[in-house]
């Protein structure tokens, strides 16, 4: 039986018992009494209903070329709407002078003024400073609890049920909500932890402590009220982790005699570290923007204090309404947010190399 | 006579009603056409407009228009409305407009001129009078490059209120108001001798947070001036910064010096804070603004601890007997974008109006018109404006703080260099020096150092003649 196989320029290409043999489109009308069509104008009366079915057949499943895209479209659309559009826009204001509350003031391109202007700021300074020093300590600790935690709730507890929901409750929680309740609990000589927190200070000969008001004091309070909505974060992220571990690699080391330090070190921890590092980069990202607690406590202060960098830049971009400058802080926040997580990502992946 | 007595009763309480009803004024054609509409009005969480708020029912009866009312906390407001401004949607058809932030939202062209309206007899009613408010307030609250933009609902100046009885239990004899007596020495000696911390009174509630300095250390900034250097508390004539100098550095010592009345945690106190600290009764005295008065300390059923025992005060002169002209205003602003300026406008002459305003005074607002001051629900509801009259038409400065667009930097400056004062991380020299770069840095990115710019703005404060001109003279 001859079958055509491929197209090959002008000339079809048939395939039969004894090979292939190219032949033309005339010699096929002669062999099969069918007229082609090739070459003939498409008719303009071709009705609508199937030009759009024609439409749909290029943009559906049969064209595995365009499929995946069309899929991928309305995502796609979002993303670009809300993630590389603003990007865009961000770049393009940081270029320029835009003062919102100053609509009269020309607009021009200033190339890399803004950045400058940033980095020359010592405010910037600052809040970079306390910024990365929030973010690390409160990672470190919400980590180091959050995984305690999580392997105390390996073990059979009594009530493991009520006290786990306890636990996630400050998670729950808006930021907001929290941050207000802090803030009431830490309020100047009434708030319940001012109060009697001051009673206990003072009866012990060491006055009020003044929990929002010392420099050095305010910013451990932050870290603390931070540790203690985000631990549960850490615990959820660690026990989800925990109990992918397969069992056999602690038989095994059970069979060995190893001692309870040394299965959490090369068994626990290595198997852990992908959720480690999925929880250590959100944290990290999270904590290095927080706002909410910040500018409900304290607003910065004393001082510049508590100034971090989204502070600083709400200041900026809704204060003093200098978009440009705000833009340009928030793209260089990014930038150190990306190189952050670039860091974490290539040091836990090397160490869980290393174990492997 | 009989007859005659009773048509003479008739005839009195036919005129008391008309004159004492809320709506004396017949409606004009305009307005009635207006009913049906509804406006938006942003406003921060005050007690004068609070105090205002109690006639909105009245006046939707009267007009037919619908008033939406959305409050935000005072610190969050300027933010608020200049995003909403900005936007250019016309969300809202009136801002209340600080005195302090005119010449932001004027120059930016967010609001519309009002004296057409003004003069526009079908929207305004009958007896609106706008030369009854007093010159120096209308012109200092709403006037940006002579034209209208504003009309006030209330103005005056800051002071300190303290507790009389504590004071003569201590043997305090406590100066009147503007009297030379009341210095800066005798406040601080005043708060020492009455600070018994131990028994629940501290000498005097400061607000060092950083965000209130621009309003609670800015009258001793003044009170150090000599009168040799006033008017160049931060600028001079060329708009060159000139807040490093011995003055402010004396001025912030004598505002940290307060400290030492205060409790370990109170670095980040503010209004809220050191009033709650005042209204139950553990503290001497504070700063006020004159408008809070009534709502924050002279209510008896929200204030019993305090109401009826205060004595309302100036802030204290200076070692060279300066006192500060604070000049404090709210005001009710059009909105250039708002599609309802019609109606918006008829709300704002109506609450602006003489009647409105000497009723509101019932409630804790203040005055600001010739005819408010002079009445009588003042002086009985408010009796310490009474002698803040004189003050407010000849003595107080509305540039007190210098009105440019760059105010809002230049305030958050000071108060974060004077909050690292208070918190000892730096002394008030290095405080100044900082303020001086930065507000520099600031006043050059304003434009204000342009070589060759010929059109810097105006600096009235040097003659303050230019805000006593009639009210009605404004275009």
């Amino acid at each position: 039986m001859t079958q055509p196989v491929r197209a090959f320029g002008a000339r079809t290409i048939l395939s039969h018992g004894g090979g292939d043999v190219a032949v033309s489109r005339h010699e096929i009308e002669r062999m099969t009494h069918i007229k082609t069509i090739a070459d003939a104008p498409l008719s303009p009366a071709e009705p609508a209903e199937g030009r759009r079915r024609g439409i749909w057949s290029r943009l559906g499943p049969s064209n595995p070329a365009v499929f995946p895209w069309v899929l991928m479209a309305p995502t796609l659309i979002v993303l670009f709407a809300i993630g590389v559009y603003p990007f865009l826009y961000a770049l393009y204001i940081a270029g320029h002078n835009v003062i919102l509350s100053k609509p009269y003031v020309p607009r021009f391109f200033v190339g890399l003024y803004q950045y400058q202007a940033v980095i020359q700021d010592p405010e910037f300074w600052s809040a970079l400073k306390t910024t990365i020093w929030f973010t690390v300590q409160a990672v470190f600790i919400e980590f180091w609890l959050g995984l305690g935690l999580a392997l105390l709730f390996q073990r059979r507890l009594l009530g493991a049920g009520i006290m786990r929901v306890f636990i996630l409750i400050p998670m729950i929680l808006p930021p907001l909500v929290a941050a207000l309740i802090w803030r009431y609990m830490f309020y100047p000589g009434a708030g319940l932890v001012t109060y009697y927190g001051g009673g206990v200070t003072r009866a012990l000969g060491w006055g009020e402590i003044p929990f929002l008001s010392d420099p050095t004091i305010a910013f451990h309070t932050l870290v603390f009220v931070d540790v203690w909505e985000w631990t549960p974060f850490m615990f959820l992220m660690m026990s989800a982790g925990l109990a992918s571990i397969p069992r056999q690699p602690y038989e095994a080391a059970e069979i060995d005699g190893a001692s309870a330090w040394r299965v959490f070190w090369t068994i626990t921890m290595p198997l852990l570290r992908p959720a480690m590092l999925i929880a250590v980069v959100i944290r990290t990202m999270d904590a290095f923007r927080t706002y909410e607690l910040i500018v409900v406590m304290t607003r910065g202060g004393p001082g510049n204090a508590t100034t971090t960098l989204n502070v600083y830049l709400t200041k900026t971009g809704l204060e003093f309404f200098d978009a440009s400058k705000a833009a340009a802080i928030s793209l260089v926040m990014m930038m150190v947010i990306i190189v952050m997580s670039f860091v974490f990502i290539r040091a836990l992946r090397s160490r869980t190399e290393t174990a492997e | 006579m009989t007859k005659q007595r009773i048509r003479h009763a008739l005839v009195s309480a036919l005129a008391l009603s008309v004159m004492g009803a809320p709506g004396a004024f017949a409606q004009t054609d305009a307005q009635k056409a207006l009913a049906g509409r509804e406006i938006r009005f942003l406003q921060p969480s005050m007690p004068q407009f609070a105090a205002l708020g109690k006639f909105i029912p009245e006046f939707q009866e009267k007009y037919g228009i619908k008033v939406t009312v959305d409050e935000i906390p005072f610190d969050q407001y300027r933010q608020k409305s200049l995003v909403e401004m900005q936007q250019g949607t016309g969300t809202y058809d009136i801002y209340a407009v600080d005195v302090m932030w005119l010449a932001e939202y004027a120059a930016a062209g967010f609001l519309q001129p009002l004296m057409p309206y003004v003069k526009n007899p079908n929207l305004t009613d009958e007896g609106y009078d706008i030369d009854d408010f007093l010159p120096r307030v209308i012109s200092g609250t709403g006037v940006y490059n002579d034209t209208l933009y504003t009309i006030p609902l209330g103005a005056g100046p800051v002071g300190t209120t303290f507790r009389k009885d504590v004071a003569e239990a201590a043997g305090i004899q406590m100066p009147k108001r503007f009297s030379p007596e009341f210095t800066t020495d005798f406040m601080y000696k005043a708060a020492e001798k009455v600070h018994k911390p131990e028994s629940g009174m501290i000498g005097f509630a400061q607000m060092p947070g950083r965000w209130f300095w621009g309003v609670t250390y800015l009258p001793y900034l003044y009170a150090f001036q000599t009168p040799k250097t006033k008017g160049d508390e931060y600028v001079d004539k060329n708009w060159r910064i000139t807040i490093n100098n011995k003055q402010t550095i004396d001025s912030i010592d004598y505002f940290v010096k307060f400290k030492k009345f205060m409790p370990a945690d109170s670095a980040n106190w503010g209004i809220g804070e050191a009033t709650a600290v005042y209204q139950s009764g553990n503290a001497f005295g504070l700063w006020n603004y004159q408008d809070f008065i009534k709502g924050f300390f002279e209510d008896p059923n929200a204030q019993k601890a305090v109401a009826g025992k205060n004595v309302h005060l100036h802030t204290p002169a200076g070692p060279h007997g300066v006192i500060d002209p604070w000049f404090g205003a709210w005001s009710f602003g059009l909105s250039k974008d708002s599609t309802k300026k019609e109606a918006a406008w008829v709300f704002i002459q109506w609450m602006t109006s003489k009647k409105i305003q000497e009723r509101a005074t019932e409630f804790g607002a203040g005055p600001s018109r010739h005819s408010t001051y002079k009445s009588v629900t003042l002086a009985k509801f408010q009796p310490w404006w009474v002698d803040v009259y004189e003050f407010m038409l000849k003595e107080t400065n509305p540039d007190e703080r210098i009105r440019v667009p760059e105010w809002a930097e230049i305030s958050d400056i000071m108060g974060e260099e004077g909050s690292r004062v208070w918190i000892g991380e730096i002394n008030s020299a290095t405080a100044v020096e900082n303020m001086q770069k930065r507000m520099s840095a600031v006043m050059r990115r304003g434009g204000y150092y342009v070589p060759g710019r010929t059109d810097l703005p105006p600096q009235h404060w040097r003659d303050l003649s230019y805000y006593d001109r009639l009210p009605s003279t404004w275009k």
